[in-house]
């Protein structure tokens, strides 16, 4: 078995498609860091007057006016309708600071979360491609069939091509996730503002990205499976487009109460540790007003790891049952 | 049971179709393949020659029936074998976009052969320089080299090739055949299926005929032909229109063709000379008629159809 696994790396790494989709990858991951480089540029002297002018204009205004916006408010808080926060909270003009002007001063600690989370889906995403062509190209070619003459044993010929799509992803996530965090980080030692990056930061990234590795690795695994079970490498892409597109993004935009059993916002709550989702709560009031109010509500980590957990292995193991009784003609 | 390398009884395997049309490809195939030498396996186009080789190696699953590989119940204990059987089913198929060398170093990995092996097969099968060049760009005779060479890895006691020298030219086809004639006499087993007869008939030591799924005939091919050409004896002979109301009255049929008398029923063809000497007339020459295999097919298969009921093979017949 470690011998098949060992040759479906060694295959894995030689076909085109891999190369150029970790190619890909790689160059995408520099323009992001490109961009990086662009927005962690201190403001040059121009930016700083633009925004000093601003930041004086709209500080003049406040000046001017706070006080009578506020006791404008006050006057209308009575009559906005329940529910609503308090009154202080609803009437607050807080004053404008110098900072909010212009482009917005760059953090190392703010912005590398962001990078990553952006980078986890791309990465995911050339996963699956690269998984479902690794089996679909043997479907296409024919060749799986010359294969199981040489190993007939099905569920290890299985088990070896997904191990192969998983282990062969995790060094290609690990460095392009170290590319990423690294080049940042230089980024910001040399052009940017590290003040806020602390230890904890730091670990938080490292569990970000280690998150984002797990997740390649098993999306590479379950493309495989998915051309493995339609035997075509497009179909298994259009199926999981598909899905994503219609279910989650059509009915799932629906049916606000299955949010959290999409893939998509678990997937989200993996890689963030925990996400949040908002929900419309409406109905016609005594006086005959119809209201809404938006209810923030969570995704919790756990609850995607029992999902994404429990989700992988129901694909994992249709496609054994599958593969392990299909006729090869 | 170790003298037979290959043997089926009672198989069967019907496809569903897209359509939902069941389509009865193998239909309680009996079949015995000896150990050593090169059998046979003939029979049209769409007889169920493919899928009875499928289902040998486990790339398909029968319906019915069981199969035996050098004595073990395959597919069940195929993995046992497997080391032993090396299988070209229909053309060759490898990864186009590797080189033919890579596509061998990956199988030589996964049985755990030697990785000189590779240079060793490429060398037999004359491929040698042209593997570094990609799959994709062999020709059709050099894919079916590789295929061969694929084989080889295994050192195998039992190769076989479902209809290799399909779209092959005739230097193809020689080479092929004389592959296959070395390995039967290296004391390999070489079970080649193959709807073209003359093609089998100057290399098969055995061989088992099928059409519609069904054993036919099966033994060497001396017997296969004896046996459908049992009886006819050509006949020269000076007065034909005296010696056709004797032969007849004998009970057997006579037909004059070319000058000779075709006679046929006769248990031996002394008998024929017998009946002719007591009416005085003796015979100029007298000879059995061996039928070629061509013709004991044709007559074999003749009530069969060709193939199967269900689908007529069209233009690309039974072969997909
Ligand atoms: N995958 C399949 N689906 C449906 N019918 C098939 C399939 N493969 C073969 N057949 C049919 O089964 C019969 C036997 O085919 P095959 O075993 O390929 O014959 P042969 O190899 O002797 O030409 C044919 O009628 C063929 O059309
Ligand atoms: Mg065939």
């Amino acid at each position: 078995m470690i011998r098949l696994v060992k040759v479906e790396l060694k295959r894995l790494y030689a076909r085109r498609l891999t190369i150029i989709g970790i190619a890909g990858v790689v160059l995408i991951t520099g323009l992001m860091l490109f961009a990086t480089w662009r927005s962690a540029r201190p403001l040059s002297e121009s930016e700083l007057q633009q925004a000093q002018t601003q930041f004086e204009q709209v500080h003049s205004e406040w000046v001017r006016s706070a006080d009578e916006w506020k006791k404008q408010c006050e006057r209308d808080y009575a009559s906005a309708p329940d529910p609503k926060p308090s009154i202080a909270e609803y009437c607050s003009y807080p004053e404008p600071r110098l900072e909010d002007f212009g482009r917005p001063r760059f953090t190392f600690a703010d912005t590398m979360p962001d990078l990553l989370y952006g980078a986890s889906y791309l990465l995911a995403g050339a996963a699956f491609l690269i998984g479902a062509s690794f089996v679909g190209a043997e479907y296409s070619s024919g060749s799986l069939g010359n294969w199981l003459t040489f190993e007939p044993r099905r569920l290890r010929v299985y088990g070896s091509k997904l191990l192969g799509a998983l282990l062969g992803h995790v060094p290609v996530a690990v460095v392009t996730l170290a590319l990423l965090i690294g080049g940042t980080a230089l980024i910001v030692e040399l052009v940017g503002n590290t003040s806020t990056t602390s230890g904890k930061v730091w670990g938080d990234l490292l569990a970000i990205a280690g998150r984002s590795v797990v997740l390649a690795a098993v999306v590479a695994a379950l493309g495989s499976v998915f051309a493995m079970l339609l035997r075509h490498t497009a179909a298994a892409i259009g199926l999981l487009m598909g899905y994503l597109v219609l279910v989650e993004g059509v009915f799932g935009g629906f049916l606000i109460k299955a949010q959290p059993w999409l893939v998509r916002l678990n997937v989200d709550a993996w890689i963030k540790h925990g996400t949040t989702y908002w929900v419309d709560n409406c109905q016609t009031m005594p006086d005959g007003i119809y209201n809404c109010t938006s209810l923030e509500k969570t995704v919790s980590f756990g609850h995607s790891v029992w999902y994404l957990g429990i989700a992988a292995a129901v694909i994992v193991a249709l496609g054994a049952l599958v593969f392990s009784r299909r006729d090869l003609t | 049971m170790d003298d037979l390398a290959v043997s089926t009884r009672g198989l069967r395997k019907t496809y569903r179709t897209r359509r939902g049309k069941r389509v009865v490809a193998v239909r309680g195939l009996d079949l015995d393949v000896p150990a050593g030498g090169v059998h046979g396996f003939l029979g049209p186009n769409g007889s169920g020659k493919t899928t009875s080789i499928r289902m040998l190696l486990g790339l398909i699953r029968a319906d019915a029936g069981t199969m035996t590989m050098f004595g073990r119940p395959v597919p069940e204990r195929l993995p046992e074998v497997v080391s032993r059987v090396g299988a070209i089913v229909e053309s060759p198929k490898f990864f186009p976009a590797f080189s033919g060398r890579k596509n061998l170093e990956l199988l030589a990995e996964a049985i755990g052969a030697p990785r000189s092996r590779v240079g060793e097969v490429l060398a037999e099968t004359s491929l040698g320089e042209r593997g570094k060049d990609k799959y994709r760009a062999y020709s059709l005779g050099m894919k079916q080299r590789l295929a061969i060479a694929a084989t080889l890895l295994k050192e195998p006691d039992l190769l076989i090739f479902d209809e290799p020298t399909n779209g092959l030219d005739p230097a193809g086809i020689r080479e092929i055949r004389e592959t296959m004639r070395s390995l039967g006499a290296q004391g390999r087993t070489v079970l080649v299926s193959s709807h073209i007869l003359a093609e089998v008939e100057q290399v098969a030591d055995t061989v088992s005929i099928i059409g519609h799924g069904r054993l036919l005939a099966s033994g060497t091919v001396a017997e296969v032909i004896g046996g459908a050409g049992k009886g006819t004896v050509k006949v020269a002979i000076d007065n034909h229109e005296a010696a056709i109301p004797v032969l007849t009255e004998a009970g057997w049929t006579v037909r004059l063709d070319g000058g000779y008398l075709y006679v046929d029923g006769a248990a031996h063809p002394a008998d024929v000379t017998r009946r002719l000497a007591e009416r005085g007339m003796y015979v100029a020459e007298l000879a059995p008629v061996r039928a070629d295999l061509e013709s004991v097919f044709l007559e074999l298969t003749a009530g069969e159809g060709l193939g199967t009921d269900e689908i007529k093979p069209g233009p690309r017949g039974g072969d997909r």
